[in-house]
Formats: structure tokens, sequence, C-alpha cells
């Protein structure tokens, strides 16, 4: 049995996960993404990354970028080596694809700002 | 030209009331300091926004530009880049000074929405000695230099407070390669949600030390290392417990205070305890036409209820007329914090008021009971609360349900208590 | 006393563990002592005042490490073979405005600091109050530079554009049967001193005037001509004024040896080459002393003296207007008035200082226990003082001697040095009188009005950076008018505009620091203290600079501000 706080939402409900032969029980979630949540921890933990690109833009030095899903966790610096490679040349905007399929993982690294639009106009 | 609502403030906030004034018919002006519409969210590019409204996790930019968005639609006018020096009231309204790159003006308007957000607290403001280095930052500046200039303020830091900016700021420097060394709180529980307790710090193995403050900086030139002490109930340092960590940046992340400079020029009644204008039930202030929203109001940490709070400020400017009001406060009893709104305007309609509540300390199984005189207007069941998370609920104030002359007194049970 | 009796005081007090010795107006004072206190104490006790004789500590502190003087880190050769007329030691108070009122004549005068900006220490660490002088007694220096000083501040804070009021101060009673004393303590002030500005007044006068001290007090001497400026603020202003006129002044430069012949300077070594000056000035603060052994005329000893201040939110502001302390008849050995309470002119109140002796010249670190000490204290004026007002709080460290008065004399035995030394409060009152007195003398040493010609381009007027915020909104639209960048409001607690921050980036003395613009123009002395501007800050330097960000600094050479760009991804 192990414990866990759920990061899904900001509730952070403290759960119970349970195993048996394969088989997961979880406790004290108030939703079902909470459940799932407690079940991925225990075989593929995943989390999201929220970080910056450089431009070669001197008004948005930084574009704010997100990978568009979940990867899994022990591939956070992984992924940030590949995002701080990056430097934007065009003037891109929100949800445009900054990397595509990052170290194939099935998810892109997407703009989250469109500032760079913005300061264009 | 005399506009309906002057809204202060491009934030969530200011942006949602502007929002919500325009397409209830007023004529809407918003003002704002910096280049960019947004406010603090700009440089909030963590995700975590807009679960309650949006049901989605939005980062800062993403969720602020759906309001830009929005507003730039609707075709809101706005100045941008824009300092307002000095707000003056009139017979008519408001005459508001402002400054920007092509010159100095007054406008006028007949309301006025104060959504001029909050600010962090300093280091001197905790108390904290030493010398004066370079590499004390609070959470919100280095944010700053990290998000919007790509700039790395520290390389190896300790964090002091764990408000969810510093826990944030945790996260967000070890991913561009800082070295965290711990995070450092006064208090016996943290002050930031749980969950950001987990995915910022447990997640990169940042060590959470709560009562322990830093007393004292050293460094000449750039911080050299920072002063750990251990703090009794009453967060006073114990003499002894001092242990010297050696680092080049201290963060602080030890509070925000809603920043009203503007509203007390008018004259606008502060709560002590929210350090926001003290509000009736439609977010007027003490000052008639005068309306607060957002983080001026009081400290959120969810930015969908500052939104919320924004729409309903604009709502009630953009509906404002001139009549006579007949305030009952509501008085904040045993085990709350505070509560907003402070005050019900009898002559308004109250139907669904939203009230924001945090509780003074950790409670579980317990209940918050609204009450005019002894009639029980509303109550509500909690498994806990915590005073890191505020709590929203919608409340039936209608005259019907009020006795005008009893006060209104709002508090929270424990267990039957 | 003499020195017989000196010595019998000191055997019984202390065991006949230090002794001393007198020669040529000097008494040498020498032994160990592990207590930076007994020290002070026995050198304090060998000053004679009366008949002008100074004291040169030789005690040993045993107690701790002294720290060396901070050097600046850069090394270059800059100064190498310059041969200035005039060189001066310090960019304080004192050494700026000693440079100005130089460069009314055509010298080649050299300003040396050792710090990044002028008064970094004793100058830029105080509370600014343009003393009356009521405290003083007819003989000192201090007494005697007073009245000129103080009378001299209109003029001088009207030529180099310093906002400066009279803001008068009130020393409050709350004894009662000691009222006949002060009143004959006034008359003597006005009639043996000549400190005639001073009244008595009634303690419902005050209240009148300051409503919220202490309802206790029933009378209080009421000094009219006190004021306050802001004291960085002078002093940049008049190094600017110098530089206009023709001074230079080299920043990070620190003296570090001296080549004496005959009683003669020969050369001086810096950091940044070695200077070959016909005179030197030595307003080096307190490393006065240190200045003077080099130069092989020491005579006198510096032993710091730290105080604290505590600046509050300009909300708090409508406590008090004027300048205020609380005074009690006592048997009181200590050397200043502990502290006091002060509207500045930027409209903070100021309390503060406390006086705590050490051997740090230069331990600029506050601790808790100086604010709690002043705000229990001045809780006494102003009892709605409160430790939540406060915003920062700061450290200076003061530069006496143990005979608590002025040096200011030619070399006794080097020849062409000038001493402007030991200044400590109200030598910030003292300064613009002091320094036409040391004019006069370096004029003379360099071979009087004959070989010395009046510089015809000397100006007086110094404009400062103007302050947009004091402006009406005609006046305001049309500077914006003019620079669009008026219009844009970088900090917002001090109301700045990013147009100001540029001038003040190409005003005559550049500090291209955070706290070099801090200091000239006040982005980051607000309530937010920086949180909001100091990003913003950061970035007009580095773009008026051309220089990256990481390459900005706080203050020193070190205090680095980014260690660079966050990304790995680089412009080609």
């Amino acid at each position: 049995m192990s414990k866990l706080v759920c990061i899904v939402c900001p509730r952070g409900c403290t759960m119970e996960v349970t195993e048996n032969n394969g088989e997961y029980e979880v406790t004290g979630n108030f939703c079902k993404r909470g459940r799932d949540f407690a079940v991925a921890e225990q075989t593929m933990p995943m989390r999201t990354i929220c970080s910056t690109v450089a431009t070669a833009f001197k008004e948005a030095p930084v574009l704010p970028v997100r990978v568009s899903a979940d990867i899994p966790k022990d591939k956070i610096f992984d992924v940030m080596q590949e995002i701080n490679k990056v430097v934007v040349k065009e003037r891109i905007g929100r949800g445009d694809i900054v990397i595509e399929n990052v170290l194939g993982l099935g998810v892109d690294v997407i703009a989250t700002a469109s500032i760079l639009k913005e300061a264009a106009e | 030209m005399i506009y309906d609502v002057a809204v202060i403030g491009g934030g969530p906030a200011g942006l949602a009331a502007a929002i919500e004034a325009h397409k209830k018919g007023a004529k809407v002006i918003l003002i704002e300091r910096e280049a960019r519409l947004g406010g603090i969210l700009k440089q909030c590019i963590h995700d975590g926004f807009g679960l309650v409204r949006f049901g989605k996790k939005l980062s800062g930019p993403e969720y602020a530009e759906i309001f830009i968005d929005e507003f730039r639609k609707e075709n809101i006018e706005a100045l941008t880049l824009t300092f307002v020096t000095k707000i003056q009231k009139t017979d008519g309204g408001f005459d508001i000074s402002v400054v920007n790159r092509s010159g100095a003006q007054t406008l006028r308007s007949k309301t006025l929405i104060l959504a001029t957000g909050c600010r962090e607290r300093t280091a001197k403001q905790v108390s904290i000695h030493g010398t004066r280095p370079s590499g004390v930052f609070t959470a919100g500046t280095a944010q700053h230099f990290t998000n919007l200039l790509g700039e790395l303020p520290v390389k190896k830091c300790v964090i002091l407070g764990s408000g969810d900016i510093g826990l944030i700021m945790a996260r967000r420097l070890t991913l561009e390669g800082a070295k965290v060394l711990g995070v450092y709180e006064a208090k016996p529980t943290p002050s930031g949600l749980t969950r950001n307790i987990h995915q910022c710090l447990h997640d990169y193995g940042i060590p959470l030390y709560l009562s322990h403050t830093v007393t004292r900086v050293f460094g000449t030139d750039r911080l050299t290392a920072v002063e750990i002490s251990k703090v009794d109930e009453k967060m006073q340092p114990i003499d002894g417990t001092q242990e010297t960590v050696e680092c080049d940046g201290l963060i602080l992340s030890v509070g925000l205070i809603p920043e009203n400079e503007l509203a007390e020029s008018l004259g606008v009644q502060l709560d002590p305890k929210t350090k926001g204008p003290v509000c009736d039930g439609s977010l007027m202030t003490s000052v008639e036409g005068v309306f607060s929203c957002g983080n001026a109001l009081h400290v959120n940490d969810l930015v969908d209820y500052v939104s919320e709070s924004g729409e309903q400020a604009g709502r009630a400017a953009a509906e404002y007329s001139l009549k006579k009001r007949s305030i009952v406060p509501v008085k904040a009893g045993g085990n709350l914090l505070y509560i907003v709104p402070q005050s019900i305007d009898l002559e308004s309609d109250n139907s669904e008021t939203v009230v924001y509540f945090r509780s003074r300390e950790e409670l579980n199984s317990c209940k918050l009971i609204i009450k005019s005189g002894e009639k029980i207007i509303a109550e509500k069941k909690y498994p806990f609360l915590r005073p890191p998370e505020m709590e929203r609920l919608t409340v039936d104030f209608s005259r019907d349900k009020l006795d005008g002359s009893s006060p209104i007194t709002a508090e929270i049970e424990v267990n039957g208590k | 006393m003499n020195i017989k009796s000196l010595r019998k005081k000191l055997n019984k007090d202390f065991g006949g563990r230090f002794s001393v010795e007198e020669k040529d107006g000097v008494r040498t004072v020498s032994g160990e002592s592990a207590d930076w206190n007994e020290i002070v104490s026995v050198c304090s006790a060998a000053a004679d005042k009366k008949h002008g004789l100074h004291v040169v500590n030789d005690i040993r502190f045993t107690g701790a490490p002294v720290p060396e003087m901070r050097l600046p880190e850069i090394r270059d050769k800059s100064l190498e073979g310059a041969k200035p007329d005039v060189m001066i030691i310090g960019g304080g108070i004192s050494g700026a405005s000693i440079a100005r009122e130089l460069t009314k004549n055509k010298l080649d005068i050299l300003l040396v600091d050792k710090e990044s900006d002028l008064a970094m220490q004793a100058s830029g660490r105080n509370d600014g109050e343009v003393h009356p002088g009521i405290d003083l007694s007819k003989g000192s220096l201090k007494h005697k530079y007073i009245i000129k000083g103080n009378r001299m501040f209109d003029k001088i804070c009207a030529e180099l554009d310093v906002p400066f009021k009279r803001c008068g101060q009130y020393v409050c009673f709350d004894q009662k049967i000691f009222k006949p004393l002060v009143r004959i303590y006034v008359w003597k002030r006005k009639h043996i001193d000549g400190i005639d500005d001073s009244v008595l007044i009634s303690g419902e006068e005050l209240k009148r005037r300051e409503p919220n001290f202490n309802k206790d007090f029933c009378y209080a001497i009421y000094n009219p001509m006190a004021g306050c400026v802001c004291p960085y603020g002078l002093t940049i202003a008049y190094g600017e004024n110098a530089v206009m006129n023709g001074a230079k002044i080299s920043l990070n430069t620190a003296v570090t040896g001296m080549e004496v012949k005959d009683g003669k300077i020969i050369s001086v070594e810096t950091n940044r080459g070695t200077v070959y000056p016909k005179i030197v000035i030595n307003a080096a603060g307190v490393f006065a002393e240190d200045i003077a052994k080099m130069a092989g005329d020491r005579f006198y000893s510096i032993h710091p003296r730290r105080g604290t201040n505590s600046i509050l939110d300009k909300k708090a502001g409508s406590l008090m207007s004027s300048i205020a302390s609380i005074k009690k008849l006592e048997l009181s050995h200590s050397h200043t008035k502990g502290g006091g309470l002060l509207n500045t002119v930027h409209g903070n109140i100021l309390a503060g200082p406390d006086a705590v002796e050490t051997y740090e010249k230069e331990n600029f670190a506050t601790n808790r226990e100086s604010i709690n000490t002043v705000f229990a204290k001045q809780r006494g004026t102003a009892p709605d003082l409160t430790e939540r007002d406060i915003i920062t709080y700061f450290t200076g460290v003061r530069a006496p001697n143990f005979e608590e008065d002025f040096v200011i004399e030619k070399g006794r035995k080097t020849a062409n040095l000038i001493h402007c030394a030991c200044i400590q409060s109200p030598g910030l009152t003292t300064a613009p009188a002091v320094a036409l007195d040391i004019e006069k003398m370096a004029v003379e040493m360099l071979g009087g009005e004959t070989a010395v010609k009046k510089n015809p381009d000397y100006n007086p007027i110094r404009k400062g950076v103007p302050v947009l915020r004091e402006m009406s909104e005609s006046e305001r639209a049309e500077m914006i008018k003019k620079n669009p960048d008026y219009g844009e409001i970088v900090c917002r607690c001090e109301e700045i505009s990013k147009g100001e921050i540029t001038d003040a980036l190409n005003s005559p003395l550049c500090v291209p620091t955070v706290d070099g613009i801090k200091k000239r123009l006040r982005p980051g002395m607000g309530r937010c203290q920086g949180g909001f501007c100091s990003p913003l800050v950061t970035k007009i330097i580095a773009e008026h600079q051309g220089i990256p960000v990481s390459q900005v600094r706080k203050s020193g050479s070190e205090s680095v501000i980014s260690y660079g760009k966050t990304k790995g991804g680089e412009l080609e």
C-alpha cells in the first residue's frame, strides 16, 4: 500500500493505493481523474513540463512553451535539454509547434503565448 | 467623453471586469501600466490555471490570452503602458490622471473598478538582517528574470516561504539548471497548495523545512550564505539553533499584499485582515462607485476566482446607479480568517452572492454557518479547511432572509462545537 | 587631565595594562586588550579637548581579527602617471564638496574613491539631518562650522538642484521640574554659543504642531533652522558639479600606498596606477587614519561607531512632519542623541540611529537588536510608531576620533597634505562651510592666488534629472512630447519614468548599476523595494550600456544579478 497526494487539481486529495495481482484499489480520491493518477503513479508516473525557449526577437527574448501532453516523469530533464537547444526565429503564436514529437515520445513542445505576434503588430 | 466604467489594471481581474461591463452595455476603458495585457499571468508560465473555469490545465499566458482575445474581439478601449498618477472623486464620478508615451491627460468615468493586484512582501518586511548583497529576490522578481527575460538569477539557492509562487519557482529554477537547496517555512504547516508541495518539491527531491526561517544574509557583493534558525510557536527564532547554508541566492515567497494605494487615496476603507477594501455583495467599496476585484480585493489562490470577482465587479459597475445603500456588515467570527464580502447592501439583489472565505487554521470536519441574528441563512459542511486554500460558495442573502436590524455573522463550527 | 593624573587614573582603572606617552600635542596609548569597548574607554579617557591634545590608539586589539579595508576587484593603469594638482582621497560629502569648491580654480583635480559610487559609506548611510547645532559648545571645530554650514544650505541646494527642507527640530521633554534648567540652557546657547534660533515652546504648542507626539511632553526646545536633505543626493550633486567644472572622479579606485620623502608625498599608489599629485587631501572617512599613516602624519585615531536607521512607508509619513527627539535629563555618556525621528525630503519617516562602538569599519550589516533599541526609544516620542511600517533599514559607520571633534588642518609632518578627517555628525551640515576653508588651504599650499588662477568657466549650477512626478499635468505633457520615455513609468511606487533613468545614465557622473540608479532617482526605494522594477531597471541599464544583463551589477563589481541566459540556444 502506498500513500500519495493527487496533483490533478487544487483539491489535492490524499489517496491510498493497494495492489492486488496487478489490480489497483484506490481510496481517498474525490473523482475518477484522481484514481487514474494514482494508478499511473504506480506504473508510469507522468508529468508535464512548462518552460521557455530562446527567440531571435529582442522584445521577447524567451517564449513560453509546454509539452502538448504529459510525458514520463523520468524523461523531464531529457526533454528540457531539447527545449534548451531551440531558438525560435519565426513569429509563431499560441499552440504552434516548437518541437514536433520531442524525443519520439509522441508529444510536441508547443508555444503557450502569442507574444511574438503581438509584438509584430 | 465620460466613460461608464474605468478599469484600473489589465490582469485577469481587470480583463474579466472590462469584458463583463462591456457586455452589459457600458462604455468601458481599461488602463494598464505595462505594455502587454495579462498582468502577472504573463510570467506565470506554469500550468494549473483554469481548472475550475475551463476544466483544463492551462498555463498562465494561455489563460490570460483567452480573455485578451475576447477583449480584443469586443473592441474594448484600452490604454496600455499607461500609469495612473492620481484619481479624484468628482460630482459625476472620477477624474483619472494618467501618463503614457503620448502625454499626460485626465480621463473621466462614472465608476471605477480597481483591479490593481498585489505585491510581494520583501526581505526587510520579514525582518531578515545582515548585509545587502545581490542575489536576494522575491519569487515574483526571480520569475520575471527567468520567464520573461530568460535570465538565470541564481545557481544555488534557498527559498524562504512555502507560498505557491515559491514552490513553483523551486521547480522552475530546477528545470532551468539551478540547484534549490531547500524550502524553509516559518509556520508549522505549508503555505502553498498541497499538490504544489508534491509536484514542485517532492518530484525534484527538494526538501521542505517547516518551523524554520532565514534570519540573516551574508556577502558584501553577491550573497554567499544565509543563516537559518528554527522558530518557536510564535514564529520567533530560537537562539542557538542557527546554522549557515552556503548559497548564491535567496528567493522569498513570504506573502502577498493587495495593492490599494489608489483605493486609499480615494478614502476607501480597508479590511485589516484581507488588506483589501471592505466591500458589499456587489463588490462596491465604502466609496460609492468604486469597485474592487481580484487580488486587490483579497489574495486568491486560484485565478479562476479572480476572474469571477472581476466579472461581478464589472457587472455591478455597469449596472451602477446612484442610489442609497443600506449596509449590514458581515461579521467574521470564530475560526474564520476572513470573509468577503464584508457587508451586504439590503437595497441590492443579493440572491446569488458569491462568498469567499479562509479558515484561521487547519480544521477537520467543520461547518460554515452564516446567520442573520439567530436565523441561519446558509450553512455548508467541509471535511477539512486549510488557510492556504480559499473556499467559495454562493449564498442567498435576498431580502426576505435578512433581518436588517440584526447583524450578519459568519463562523466555522468544528464537530458541532 | 594632565599626563600624570591620566597615568594614575589608567593604572587605577585598568591595572597598569596601558601606558600613555605625550609628545607634540599627541598622546599615544599602548597596551593590549581583547575588549574593544575597553580600548575605546582608555583612549577616550586620554583625550583632552581643552588643551587640543590628540589621541593615537596603539593598543593591540586581540579580541578578533580586524578586517582589512575592502578593495575593488579592478586592476588597470588608467591613472598611471597622472600628475594632478590636487588629489582628493574619498568621495563622501567632504571629498565631493571640496572637489566642487576647488573647481572654482584652474586646477587639475582628481578625486578617487574605492567604492563603485560616491557616498557609499557614512555619507550615504545617515539620516540627512541638517543640524541646528543645539548640542555643540564653543571651542570645537564642529561648533565653528555649524552655523555657517547650516545657513549655506538654501543656496547650495538651490545651486545643485537638491531638495532641502527646513522642517525644524523639536527636542522634547516630559520632566516638568527641569523646565527652568532647560530655559537656562537655551539662554546659554543663544548668548554664549551663538546658536540663536532655539526657542522654548509649551507642551500645548507642541501638541498643536505635532499632534501625534507623546501626550506627556510638557515643553520642547524648537530649532527652526534644522532641516533635512538627501545626504547621498547632495554628495552626488556636488560630485556632478565638480565633474561639469573639470574635476576628474575615478571610482573603484583605492589608495594602497604612498611614497613619502622629506616630509612630502611624492606619489600615491592605487589599484589603477601610480599618481603624482602636488597636494593630497585626506577625506577618507573611517580610513582617514590609515591614509594619514601612509603619509607619515598620523596624529589621531578613529574609533568606528555603527548606527542603524529604519525607513518607514510613506503612508506612515503623516505621523510627524519635522525632526524630533526625546530628551531625558540624566547623566549620560553616549556620544550621539541616541537617535530620533525625521521626516525626510521624500516624505518617509526615518527612525534612528543608535550608536554602537565597533572595530569593524565596513560592517554595514543590520541586526534586530538595533531596530528594537531604536523603536523602543522612539515610541517615547511618537507612541503610534510601529515596526510594521518599516520598508527597509540600513547601517552606517561614523568616523569619530577620541577627541570627538573634526580634524581640519594642514599636515603636521607632511607638507603637501590636508586632513579633512574624523568627520562625524554634524559633518553633513558643516561640509559646505568646511569645503570653502579647505579650498583656501589648498590654494595657499599651491602658491596662493598668484600661482592659482580662477577658473573662468566655473558654473555653480547643476541641474538634476527632472522629477516628473512633481510636475503639473501640462508641464509633464510638455516633457513627454520632447521625450516619450518620460511617459513610460518604470518604478510604480516612486513613479519614475524610463526617461529619467536614461537621463541619470547620461549624467556627468554615470554609475550604471542598479544601486547607482536607485540612489539618484529612487526606483527600488518604495514599498515594493524593487520587486517590480529591478528587472526593468536592469534591462534598461544593459541596453543603455550595450552589455548583456549578466554584466549589469547591483553595486560592487561582484554583485552579479543574473548568471546568464537560461537557454543554451545561441544566435548566430
